[in-house]
């Protein structure tokens, strides 16, 4: 069952997880290099150590990555089946984003090298460069993706058009929904606690992604149908909620199509008529409201999974600290900093 | 030589107003410039915020340089130069810039302000597009400059370009300040050389 792992994560959950007096010690910086300092006595002292001075926010975020991938592959590595399975199944969401980003560079003429450096390094896989090749949909499946985990999840996309911006985005937002709804399956056969939380973990994430989706796609191309069909098929707004919003227009709409549901009236709640900037960063308070409840119950997998999405959350918190200091910009600091645990 | 006096009286009067007139234009425009130049600082720090806002919520790959297009394209907005003759042969030639924003030429009534000291009325005009027509146009080819990043951007990204489109304008009204600043300037000289 992983007692062992599970165990190193509670422990380093709770230990080693930035506190809010970390972050407000962190808000006080006045340059990058006073982060790198105040940083020093975390674990991520020794990823950030050896950078030289002048440094860059980019750099902060790859070597706390780095930190966030060296804990990944220590946990997948005496992990057992299906642990193991459930690990790799966190990282699929990574390498659609990385396929999407060698494409879409691709297709703008630039060097998959730099491509490469780019990518997310939990979402790496062998013949990734090969991506660079296909110049559609079925090349890029019987080419690269065949082999890959994502092949299952390309069946609802492959097409002979020629890709271009709109067709990756689609191919990007279908491949996420395959891949949630395959991951939600596969912890439904888990059962347990671990079916328990990961249903509901994942269906605010579906639910989440819908919201964005919608927002994202008012006034461009992407028709109702299309937009419709980006909507995974699970989660709370499934299938009325999506079916109002499909035929949204604009951000005061989907708000009254999501004040209709009880969990989200809270997020929307917080975020006033005109702001609907603070929605992402709501919907990041819930999110990490969500993961940490997961640690409250003991014997299953989705604290693995609580874990990885936290650390993320703590990366992106010193990556919007970093911006702020280097932009002397600190009166906006506590704009998109979530408090975890 | 009362009236060669008289006359002197007149001529240096008629000096001392000049130069009056050109320290005015220079203090004035040089107000101007300072006033641009705090808006052009306020308007790209939040640019810039709000692009790393952007980056935040999607992403560092998705909103990084690597995804510019390096494939050959026109540019969407272009910056005109002209060079207005002087009618008088103590004045210099003023350069004078026009931001012409998401292809609009600038004989078009166009639904962008054209930021070249011109009203659109005053502008020489054969074609007048519908503006519904126009402002399609010009939200598609917004859209198309984000399309790099993807084609369903947040309305974070949108809000940024919008910052840097303003930042832009104030650029170009800065330019034709600094012009104006010059050819004051070049006019105060002339008139202390004369005098």
């Amino acid at each position: 069952m992983g007692g062992y792992l599970e165990a190193i994560v509670r422990g380093i959950a709770r230990s080693s997880l930035l506190t809010a007096a970390d972050y407000n010690n962190l808000c006080q910086c006045e340059s990058l290099d006073d982060i790198k300092m105040h940083l020093s006595a975390t674990e991520y002292g020794p990823y950030l150590q050896n950078e030289p001075s002048p440094l860059h926010t980019t750099t902060i975020v790859e070597k706390c990555t780095l930190k966030l991938v060296d804990e990944y592959k220590h946990m997948l590595c005496q992990a057992t089946e299906p642990l193991s399975t459930f690990l790799e199944y966190i990282t699929y969401g990574h390498m659609i984003d990385n396929v999407v980003l060698i494409v879409t560079g691709t297709l703008h003429e630039r060097d998959v090298h730099e491509l490469l450096d780019k990518c997310h390094p939990l979402g790496m896989f062998d013949s990734i460069a090969t991506l660079a090749v296909a110049t559609n949909m079925r090349e890029l499946y019987r080419l690269v993706l065949v082999d890959t985990p994502l092949a299952p999840y390309f069946s609802e996309c492959i097409t002979s058009e020629d890709l271009d911006d709109m067709n990756i985005e689609i191919m990007r937002n279908t491949l996420y929904k395959a891949y949630l709804e395959d991951f939600n399956r596969f912890c439904q056969t888990l059962g347990g606690a671990t079916a328990e939380i990961m249903s509901d973990l994942l269906a605010f994430e579906a639910d989440r992604r819908a919201v964005n989706i919608t927002i994202n796609s008012i006034g461009t191309e992407l028709t109702r149908d299309d937009r419709r069909k980006l909507y995974s098929n699970f989660g709370l707004l499934y299938p009325y909620g999506h079916e109002e919003l499909a035929i949204c227009e604009d951000i005061e709409q989907v708000r009254g199509v999501m004040e209709k549901y009880p969990p989200y009236q809270s997020i929307f709640a917080k975020v006033s008529y005109g702001e609907s900037q603070l929605l992402d960063n709501a919907f990041y308070v819930e999110e990490v409201k969500r993961l940490c409840l997961a640690f409250e119950q003991q014997f299953h997998y989705a604290v693995f999974f609580a874990y990885i999405r936290l650390r993320e959350q703590e990366i992106r918190n010193l990556m919007w600290i970093s911006e702020c200091v280097a932009q002397n910009q600190k009166s906006r600091v506590h704009d998109s900093v979530v408090f975890i645990f | 030589m009362g009236t060669t006096a008289a006359a002197g009286t007149e001529g240096r009067g008629e000096a001392v107003g000049e130069e009056d007139g050109a320290i005015l234009q220079l203090l004035d425009s040089l107000d101007g410039y300072i006033s641009l130049m705090g808006s052009l600082s306020s308007s790209l720090r939040q640019g810039w915020l709000e692009l790393s806002s952007a980056r935040h919520s999607m992403g560092n790959s998705r909103i990084s340089s690597v995804l510019f297009d390096m494939k050959p394209h026109s540019s969407a907005t272009t910056v005109d130069l002209t060079v207005s003759t002087a009618s008088d042969a103590d004045q210099a030639t003023q350069p004078h810039f026009s931001l012409l924003k998401w292809g609009s030429r600038g004989d078009e009534k166009s639904p962008s302000v054209e930021v070249d000291g011109k009203t659109p009325s005053q502008a020489s005009s054969s074609t007048i597009y519908p503006a519904v027509a126009a402002d399609n146009q010009v939200r598609k080819k917004r859209s198309k400059a984000l399309s790099m990043f993807g084609a369903l951007v947040p309305p974070k990204l949108r809000v940024a370009q919008g910052s840097f489109e303003t930042s832009l304008e104030a650029i170009i009204e800065i330019a034709n300040t600094r012009s104006t600043i010059l050819s004051a300037l070049g006019r105060l000289q002339t008139v202390d050389l004369r005098s």
